[in-house]
């Protein structure tokens, strides 16, 4: 049943409204600034020869920066999985019940946020100096394996613990704020149902909080995307330190760090649009479902 | 089986004043049960502290298994309180609270009081439904999810089952055509429905309903009402936090009223609703009706 078949018909029903358009003058003198702006921009960018575009588009593409691009990308994926999952554990762990096991991860988060990221890595990096021989083993027992330092630990892991480490504390908070954002009575549900602490946490509390855990995760990969670079001190070879040894033979400085800065925008862009689909994917069950049946 | 355990003097600390009476009227007349029936709540002078604050100060009551006991008092008794103290979601701070003739909470263990493991107190709240004002399903399941969550990851039902199981329950809340449907898409009435179907798919031997037609609005409230009507009537025990005091004289075996902590007085609806002993049920029957 539509509203044309149950009433008598109306005047002007169906008829389009014929108004005329507020106008909006400020936009137009915006428009008209901010395109100005633009084209000088873009005219300095052309005509100033130091930009070297040509040199821009003979490295884009070279085979080291892409080597280094996907070091970039495998690193960032890597720490990110490490700071999620570390997170979520620290958070859990920082909630428990238990005075002693909240306060380690209390710690943990205090140290991690508390000293600057360049040198937890640099720590990381001279792990060797710090304890030449690392074994696994039982505590003050016996060891089961050990070897050296500086094999155990290589550049790659040094780089990935030190972002993933970090990260971990800052996931912490965010996890902990998404679990405390879901209404204290869903955990009641389930608890009268006599599901267990864990149960609700991993079935009902944290697909909840995902919602509003996302958002900020996706800040923080993207913030990450662009951390990695700070490996480059101890020379891990990702996307800035392949266009640093590029341009430490050919001075070709500023065409190099452009090629760079162009990477990281075209990945930033990707990760955006992976971020906003998402959130759509966990608003799942939010939203009246448009469109569907049921 | 008796439900009667000594109690060790030493074991909960309640309040010794013996001789202060038991409001009257409390307790259900012991005629209406079987001789030797274990109760299904017994509370023996329970008593509940937010640190300085006393929500509960001294509640007994006894709940006759397949009766409906409807809980009635001005907001700030300690309805809620009491209700939640009998799954264990608050712990009491005095008095005894058995349910099925079970301390809840604690087990009795050569004449000393233990507190339960969490994975006990969480069985034993497995047989205990509660439906709650605000509803409380899960919002990022389904109708059908919602209800089988439970009895799939608790009760190790097999899925096939819970869904089929899941699905009868459905249609015995009217709502056979919504399994698909997430809570925000249902209206109030047919969420507060989903949940008590949610609380029945564990198949409780106790349904605790905390005013659960008190977020609705007022034209969906019957339909609520008719499944726990309908409930009541296939013997299900029942205590019901509620303002609506036609389903109390309708549905009711007693009620119970309220005030500040304590029972003021218990007895069948005809006589409490209509001829309450105490000046102030008499107030505030007034004000509600
Ligand atoms: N978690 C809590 N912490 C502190 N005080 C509480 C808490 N829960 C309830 N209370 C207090 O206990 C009293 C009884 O509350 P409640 O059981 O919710 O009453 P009712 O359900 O009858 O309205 C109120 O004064 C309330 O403020
Ligand atoms: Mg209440």
């Amino acid at each position: 049943m539509t509203a044309a078949d149950a009433s008598p018909p109306q005047r002007g029903a169906g008829v389009d409204v014929d108004a005329v358009p507020l106008r909006h003058p400020g936009r137009w003198a915006a428009g008209v600034a901010i395109g100005v702006l633009a084209a000088m921009g873009v005219h300095s960018l052309v005509t100033n020869r130091n930009f070297q575009w040509g040199t821009v588009g003979d490295y884009l593409f070279a085979e080291p920066v892409l080597r280094g691009m996907w070091a970039t990308v495998y690193l960032t994926v890597i720490a990110m999985a490490i700071g999620i999952v570390g997170g979520i554990v620290l958070a859990i762990l920082r909630m428990s019940p238990n005075p002693v096991v909240a306060g380690a991860a209390w710690l943990y988060i205090w140290f991690f946020r508390g000293t600057p990221l360049l040198v937890q890595i640099l720590f990381w990096s001279f792990i060797g100096a710090l304890y030449p021989r690392l074994s696994l083993g039982i505590p003050f027992g016996p060891s089961l394996v050990s070897g050296d330092a500086n094999h155990i630990v290589p550049l790659f892991a040094a780089a990935v613990l030190g972002l993933g480490l970090n990260e971990a504390a800052y996931m912490a908070e965010i996890v902990r704020a998404g679990i405390n954002g879901v209404d204290a009575g869903q955990t009641e549900a389930a608890s009268a149902l006599g599901m267990s602490r864990a149960l609700t946490l991993r079935r009902i509390v944290l697909p909840q909080a995902m919602r509003t855990i996302i958002p900020p995760t996706g800040n923080e990969t993207i913030s990450m995307l662009k951390t990695t670079s700070l490996v480059s001190v101890i020379s891990y070879n990702e996307l800035l330190n392949a266009t640093r040894l590029i341009y430490a033979r050919n001075f070709q400085t500023i065409p190099l760090l452009i090629v760079a800065a162009l990477w990281y925008l075209a990945l930033t862009s990707v990760l955006t649009v992976g971020q906003h689909q998402l959130e759509r994917r966990f608003a799942r069950g939010t939203l009246p479902r448009v469109g569907q049946r049921r | 089986m008796s439900g009667e355990v000594a109690v060790p003097a030493t074991a909960v600390p309640t309040t010794a004043v013996p001789t202060t009476a038991v409001p009257a009227g409390v307790g259900v007349p012991s005629g209406g049960a079987p001789a030797g029936a274990v109760p299904m709540v017994r509370a023996e002078r329970v008593r509940k502290s937010f640190g300085q604050h006393t929500a509960l100060q001294d509640v007994s009551l006894t709940v006759i298994p397949g009766e409906v006991t409807c809980l009635i008092g001005p907001s700030g008794s300690g309805k809620t309180t009491f209700l939640r103290c009998i799954n264990h979601l608050e712990r009491i701070s005095g008095g005894r609270l058995e349910v099925d003739g079970e301390l809840v909470g604690y087990r009795e263990h050569r004449g000393r009081i233990r507190e339960l493991r969490p994975r006990d107190i969480a069985r034993k709240r497995r047989e205990i439904g509660m439906v709650f004002q605000r509803f409380n399903l899960f919002p990022h399941l389904t109708a059908l999810e919602n209800i089988i969550e439970a009895p799939v990851r608790v009760r190790a039902e097999r899925r096939s089952e819970a869904v089929e199981r899941g699905r009868a329950l459905l249609a015995r809340v009217g709502l056979a055509d919504r399994a698909g449907a997430y809570p925000a898409e249902l209206s109030g009435g047919q969420q507060q429905r989903v949940a008590i179907a949610r609380a029945l798919a564990m198949r409780p031997k106790l349904m605790l309903f905390d005013e659960p037609t008190s977020a609705l609005d007022p034209e969906l409230v019957g339909e609520v009402l008719e499944i726990m009507r309908q409930l009541a009537a296939e013997g299900m025990t029942m205590i019901v936090v509620t303002h609506e005091l036609g389903f109390a004289r309708q549905a009711a075996d007693t009620v119970v009223f309220m005030d500040a902590g304590t029972v003021v007085e218990a007895g069948p609806p005809a006589t409490l609703l209509t001829a309450p002993a105490h000046e102030r049920t008499r107030a505030f029957l007034s004000k509600v009706l």
